[in-house]
């Protein structure tokens, strides 16, 4: 409730400065680790969206888009049985039938967009390419030293008709929040 | 009848009142109940407490548990320590920690607050409450909540303060009764004390106890009734008996006049009294004439009819309060008081002369007439003291015989 006029207050107050980098994922110090890490956050974050059909997270479609900066091997982690298909995808080729985008390094044009393409759609977004979380995209992931963490725009997550569990947008919130 | 002598009754050193005893046998009857009951509530209350802290702690388990599973998906300390926030403001945790699906701690919380009776900590919660952090139907983590006292104190401190509040009622109860118990069983106790008592000390034998509302105390009472009627019996028998038995000491059988011993004591009192008064009074010496004659001529019985006819004259001539005693075998005497200005002494003996002068009727059927001498002395003009006036009523008594054997 609280958090929810949080996201209207934000929606028209200050759009780019609404997301905050938060999460402290402790990333293993190994040769998987950081894709281990990558992939248990994004299908952390999977799970805990609601689409408007209320089906469950398993069974999505994740297309990535572009080149993924922290993983070259996208295979989200949901937690529990179940599994999200990914397809390698271009800009151009992207469908409604995508449950989730994930985008990778890519032009300026394109990412634009995609966002603006997304934009009322029940489709979430995650980049890896946006530590500051300003282009649009819902969730953000950033790598700092060790540790993996990510923000939330909640002005992308306010327009779209997917509903986000707010204990995830209280942790992309960080500190402070309500 | 048996002969043995009766055991003497022993007797106790101390004795308490039977208000104290009852007051002892109530305060313990009272507190015994009270400590039943309040154990009874205790136990009951505890359980129940622990029902509710288990259930508590089982709460603040699922919370903690709702809260921290995001962290535990993104493998966040940071936000593991903020899902557990909500918990550390419920009182009564000691411990929070959460570990993750391997086992390993990945964040932990420990209460600021001295837990302020660890020995109850350890006995309401001797093991932590684990709830297993479930996503999607597989275990991410679990988290343990340890409890401590903070919550229970204030019942234990409640129940003690209650208790100790009973203790108190109980107190005042027990005195309450024990006055009760008083009015009620020590005073119909005490009624029968006081009978007891009175007669004993008293010689009261016409107290009874009065009805008691008791029934045993009521036939107690009733007893010792009957006892007293008895000994009332008892009590008036001897009386009169004493009473037959003195009037035999003191007179004469034949005539049933005063004997001499009745007369001396009268005399003593009447001088006394004359003495006192300042008064005066006369005795009259009265001896039948001839009357071993009349006895040798017409036997012991004549005689003896004569003395009674004689005594029975002399009385009807006495006034009222004056006093006549047989002293000797045909000796009468007279005391005459008061006194005063009119009664003349020698009046009297002239009309006892009159009196005594009709014929005797004897019992083989003749008559006889009687004479006697009479002499006068008077207090205190022939004597102060008894043997004073008797002598001089004597002399006087044989003056009068010689002066009639004269004649």
């Amino acid at each position: 409730m609280l958090a929810s006029l949080f996201l209207i207050g934000t929606l028209f107050a200050t759009p780019p400065m609404s997301a905050q980098a938060a999460s402290q994922t402790v990333v293993e110090d190994d040769a998987g680790g950081m894709t281990r890490a990558v992939n248990r956050m994004v299908g952390g974050i999977v799970s805990y969206a609601r689409w408007p059909d209320a089906a469950p997270a398993s069974g999505r479609i994740m297309c990535v888009v572009g080149t993924p900066r922290l993983t070259d091997r996208m295979t989200p982690d949901l937690p529990g049985p179940g599994a999200i298909t990914v397809r390698q995808t271009t800009a151009a080729a992207v469908t409604p039938e995508c449950d989730i985008l994930f985008l990778g390094r890519m032009p300026v044009g394109d990412r634009r967009q995609l966002i603006a393409w997304v934009r009322g759609r029940p489709i979430l977004t995650i980049t890896d390419d946006d530590a500051a979380c300003l282009y649009g995209a819902m969730f953000c992931l950033n790598s700092r030293a060790a540790s993996l963490s990510f923000s939330v725009n909640l002005d992308a997550i306010g327009r779209g008709p997917l509903r986000i569990d707010p204990r995830v947008l209280r942790i992309g919130r960080g500190e402070g929040g309500a | 009848m048996n002969d043995q002598p009766t055991p003497p009754v022993e007797r106790i050193g101390t004795r308490t009142t039977l208000q104290k005893l009852l007051s002892r046998f109530h305060f313990g009857i009272t507190l015994f109940a009270v400590a039943l009951s309040g154990l009874t509530i205790l136990l009951a209350g505890v359980t129940a407490l622990r029902g509710y802290a288990d259930r508590n702690m089982e709460l603040a388990a699922q919370l903690g548990a709702y809260g921290v599973e995001p962290a535990l998906v993104f493998n966040d300390p940071q936000a593991a320590r903020e899902g557990l926030e909500p918990l550390t403001r419920i009182p009564g945790i000691a411990r929070l920690r959460v570990l993750n699906d391997v086992g390993r701690p990945v964040t932990e919380w420990t209460s600021p607050a001295a837990d302020p009776a660890p020995m109850l900590t350890r006995i309401f919660f001797p093991h932590p409450f684990a709830v297993t952090v479930q996503r999607n139907g597989s275990a991410i983590g679990t988290i343990e909540v340890w409890g401590d006292s903070s919550t229970l104190i204030d019942y234990v401190r409640l129940g003690l303060l209650a208790g100790l509040g009973c203790l108190l009622v109980t107190a005042f109860g027990t005195v309450f009764l024990a006055r009760r118990f008083e009015y009620e069983l020590v005073k119909p106790l005490n009624e029968i004390a006081t009978v007891a008592h009175d007669v004993r000390l008293h010689r009261r034998f016409d107290k009874r106890v009065q009805p008691l509302g008791i029934a045993e105390l009521d036939r107690l009472g009733g007893d010792i009734n009957a006892l007293l009627d008895e000994l009332q019996g008892w009590q008036g028998h001897m009386e009169s008996e004493r009473a037959i038995l003195a009037h035999r000491a003191s007179h004469d059988p034949l005539t049933a006049m005063p004997n001499r011993a009745a007369f001396d004591e009268q005399l003593a009192l009447h001088i006394e009294a004359a003495e006192a008064r300042g008064s005066r009074f006369a005795l009259l010496f009265i001896d039948a004439d001839n009357f071993k004659a009349a006895n040798d001529n017409f036997g012991h019985a004549a005689g003896d009819a004569v003395l009674v006819a004689l005594s029975a004259r002399i009385k009807e001539t006495l006034r009222k309060g004056d006093f006549a005693a047989r002293i000797g075998g045909d000796e009468f005497i007279v005391i005459i008081d008061p006194l005063d200005s009119e009664t003349r002494a020698e009046n009297l003996a002239g009309r006892i002369r009159g009196s005594v002068a009709e014929p005797v009727l004897l019992p083989g059927g003749e008559t006889y007439r009687a004479a006697v001498s009479i002499g006068v002395a008077t207090f205190p003009d022939h004597g102060r003291n008894a043997t004073a006036l008797l002598t001089a009523a004597d002399a006087a008594m044989y003056a009068d015989k010689l002066t009639s054997r004269s004649r």
